[in-house]
């Protein structure tokens, strides 16, 4: 085993530091919004009568955005395609760990592809998005800093990640490839080896530690805040079933 | 009657329901009167600021954050996608930014985050903001130019209901002295007499009488209003505003004469003689529970079989929704029945039984059309099937009415939009606000009463037909138009 650089050892302890942040963060607030109690029934009507029905609607919610949907079919569409193209990314992402191997299966440049546009999918529609906070009043009157701080982030994610493949040369990027298996592989097994020295790799992966740094304290917090929204998530059955919560203190409705 | 349209702000009816251009502040100066001492002492609220105010807002303020999950999930998740901004009718009529869902909500939000996350460190870039007399000022303002309605919800891609967060305000507003005169003032009533309008027993037996004599001269013969009878079968809790306001009366004694007509024995209450709960309002559970609670000791009292609500928006969200949960569980009561039971699932339940019977013709000099009430669309169920709320009370219409138009696509059912006086703000300071609040409603009215000619308005909500009543005249429209869906039974059914 080769000895580690310095460099290798500071990325090590920034993700090992920001995933622990991360995944205690994001437990926390999963602990705290299960564990606070909702005092009096207040699902949006007309809502389903049934527990599994309420579930459902939630499941609309969080893959189909349907309230959105009937809201703002810019916006839908902007976000829709934002979200798909980031979480396909994210998932092939560690898919490629299982398939980057030698040799490589016949279909690799496909994948790489899809990913690619992928890719331009997701930057584009971050770009939309963003110029919905700037052109149309509204938005921009309620947008605040970190709502671009989030966009801008992601792009520059985006961004970083197409350079790797348009930026670098091919056999470049062969190298960044061939160092990045065993330098994930170390983080889970603590047999660690060196990450990928490249510079354009190397913000693309200071940038997603900054984004998951920065996911527990931000609004992104939604992904986890949609599966309890009382408005979505009860069932319309006040007088069949009573619901009762004595740890809500009798405070607020 | 040229001096009130000079005093007031009235929109123009052109049908449009357009987007304005934002004008920040446009709305700043419509305040509520604040509450009187005797009201905010008897509510168990201390009168005006006192010292040491800000530490008690932030105490309460954090105990609703651990006690409500939907304050607490609402505060972190907004990402600001903007979709809750064009579809509030106190922004589309006001075009004052704080009245976009999402900028009243963030007027809690700063506070928030100032206290309550670590964002607070950064506070100029992340808008948190402390709590001072000048944020005070502003909650007091903004959170008294909503009306609970949960459009906002309905559009939101998470739900965030601005209500919840609207009644935290107001309670935590309350808490530290800072009340408003109309809904203190309402809640100490219904505490002292039993109902909103602060109408004595030996009073409203009176009307009750009034109303008998009225109805026997219409042709009801023998059609009596029973009050605090024991042993009846049916408690009937309608909103004060049916014994004393018009159009409410006329659907009283379409209530009364569904009774005579069906055999059924009821009974009004001088104690619990009010369906409204203003509790809901100022978002205070206790209040909210104890005017509930009303309802169901007489139930027990009179020893009735079931509870039947009148016409009445958030009263039926409130007796429909937290009853159970803050008064039940009803065991005591007829298990047949749903309890409680809307007046207007109760009535047609007798058409399709075959129990009365309505001519519609009797209604043929009116066209007919229907305003879903916010509470009862968005926050209840009435029957048994998803969306009862919606069906039963055209299908009471359509039984009652030959002539039956629905109002512009798009903003009805759980689409529709308030009245513009609901949660609170039914009252003569504000008058501004609930005329803008009223103007996407009255665009789509004034489309149905041009294209279709629509003459008759029928509402299921009292504060929906005072609010009417009061502008349609400001508008240009004629105030007889409005109107309970029991008037229409009252007038269609076979005596």
């Amino acid at each position: 085993m080769a000895p580690l650089n310095l460099t290798t050892a500071i990325y090590l302890l920034i993700t090992y530091t920001v995933g622990l942040i991360f995944v205690i963060g994001v437990v926390l607030r999963i602990y705290q919004y299960a564990t606070t109690p909702q005092p009096i029934k207040i699902m949006l009507t007309p809502a389903p009568l049934t527990k599994s029905g309420a579930f459902a609607r939630v499941l609309g919610e969080v893959f189909f955005f349907k309230s959105l949907f009937k809201s703002n079919i810019s916006t839908w569409i902007f976000g829709y395609l934002f979200h798909i193209s980031f979480f396909l990314l994210i998932f092939m992402h560690f898919l490629r760990h299982f398939i980057y191997s030698n040799p490589l299966p016949w279909w690799y440049n496909i994948f790489v592809n899809i990913g690619i546009v992928c890719g331009i999918i997701m930057v584009l529609s971050l770009f939309l998005l963003l110029m919905r906070r700037v052109i149309i009043e509204r938005v921009k009157f309620i947008s605040l800093f970190q709502d671009y701080l989030i966009l801008i982030l992601l792009m520059l994610i985006g961004l970083a990640g197409l350079s790797l493949n348009y930026v670098l040369t091919p056999s470049a990027l062969t190298v960044v490839d061939n160092r990045l298996d065993p330098y994930m592989n170390g983080l889970l097994t603590f047999q660690f080896t060196n990450i990928p020295s490249n510079p354009v790799f190397l913000i693309h992966y200071t940038l997603v530690m900054l984004l998951v740094l920065y996911i527990p304290f931000s609004k992104v917090m939604h992904f986890v805040g949609i599966f309890f929204s009382p408005t979505r998530n009860m069932a319309d059955n006040p007088i069949e079933e009573r619901y009762y919560r004595p740890k809500a203190k009798d405070l607020s409705i | 009657m040229a001096k009130p349209k000079n005093k007031y702000k009235v929109p123009v009816l052109d049908g449009k329901i357009s987007i304005p251009k934002i004008v920040p502040g446009a709305s700043a100066y419509e305040h509520m009167i604040e509450a009187q001492k005797e009201d905010m002492e008897a509510l168990g609220f201390p009168f005006k600021l006192q010292d040491g105010w800000k530490e008690k807002a932030l105490g309460v303020f954090k105990e609703i954050l651990d006690h409500n999950k939907a304050v607490r999930d609402y505060m972190d998740i907004c990402v600001r996608c903007g979709a809750c901004t064009d579809k509030c009718q106190f922004f589309l009529g006001t075009a004052d930014p704080n009245n976009m869902p999402v900028q009243r909500q963030e007027l809690m939000r700063k506070v928030y985050r100032y206290y309550f996350t670590p964002s607070g460190f950064f506070k100029s870039l992340s808008n948190a903001q402390e709590l001072t007399e000048e944020v005070l000022k502003e909650w007091y303002t903004y959170f008294w130019q909503c009306s609970e309605c949960r459009r906002c919800s309905l559009y939101c891609p998470y739900g965030i209901d601005t209500a919840e967060i609207t009644m935290a305000a107001r309670q935590i507003m309350d808490s530290i002295g800072l009340g408003q005169k109309y809904t203190t003032e309402v809640i100490h009533k219904v505490f002292k007499t039993g109902n909103n309008i602060g109408i004595p027993p030996a009073a409203l037996r009176n009307t009750l009488n009034d109303l008998e004599e009225e109805i026997e001269e219409e042709g009801g013969k023998g059609v009596k209003i029973p009050m605090d009878v024991e042993g009846a079968e049916v408690l009937l809790v309608p909103p004060s505003a049916d014994f004393f306001a018009m159009p409410h009366m006329e659907s009283l004694k379409g209530y009364a004469k569904v009774f005579h007509k069906a055999g059924i024995s009821y009974t009004v209450s001088s104690y619990a003689s009010e369906a409204g709960n203003f509790g809901k309002f100022i978002g205070s559970y206790q209040s909210t529970k104890e005017i509930n609670k009303r309802i169901w000791d007489e139930a027990r009292r009179l020893k009735v079989k079931r509870v039947i609500i009148g016409e009445c928006g958030h009263a039926w969200r409130a007796a429909y929704m937290y009853s159970n949960t803050m008064n039940g569980p009803f065991d005591f009561l007829d298990s047949k029945y749903k309890q409680p039971t809307h007046i207007c699932d109760f009535t047609l339940g007798l058409i399709k039984s075959g129990a009365i019977k309505l001519d519609p013709s009797a209604n043929d000099d009116k066209v007919v059309t229907f305003h879903d009430s916010c509470n009862v669309a968005r926050g209840s169920r009435i029957g048994d099937v998803v969306g009862g709320q919606f069906t039963i009370p055209r299908e009471l219409i359509k039984a009652a009415a030959n002539k039956f138009v629905e109002l512009r696509e798009g903003t009805t059912k759980e689409s529709t939009f308030c009245c513009g006086a609901g949660g609170g703000l039914l009252t003569e300071e504000v008058m501004n606000v609930r005329l803008a609040g009223s103007m996407p409603r009255m665009q789509t009215v004034k489309e149905a009463v041009d294209n279709h000619g629509v003459n008759f308005y029928a509402l299921i909500c009292a504060i929906c037909k005072t609010q009417f009543t009061k502008v349609f005249p400001l508008y240009g429209l004629d105030e007889e138009m409005v109107g309970g869906i029991h008037q229409l039974v009252s007038n269609a059914i076979i005596m």
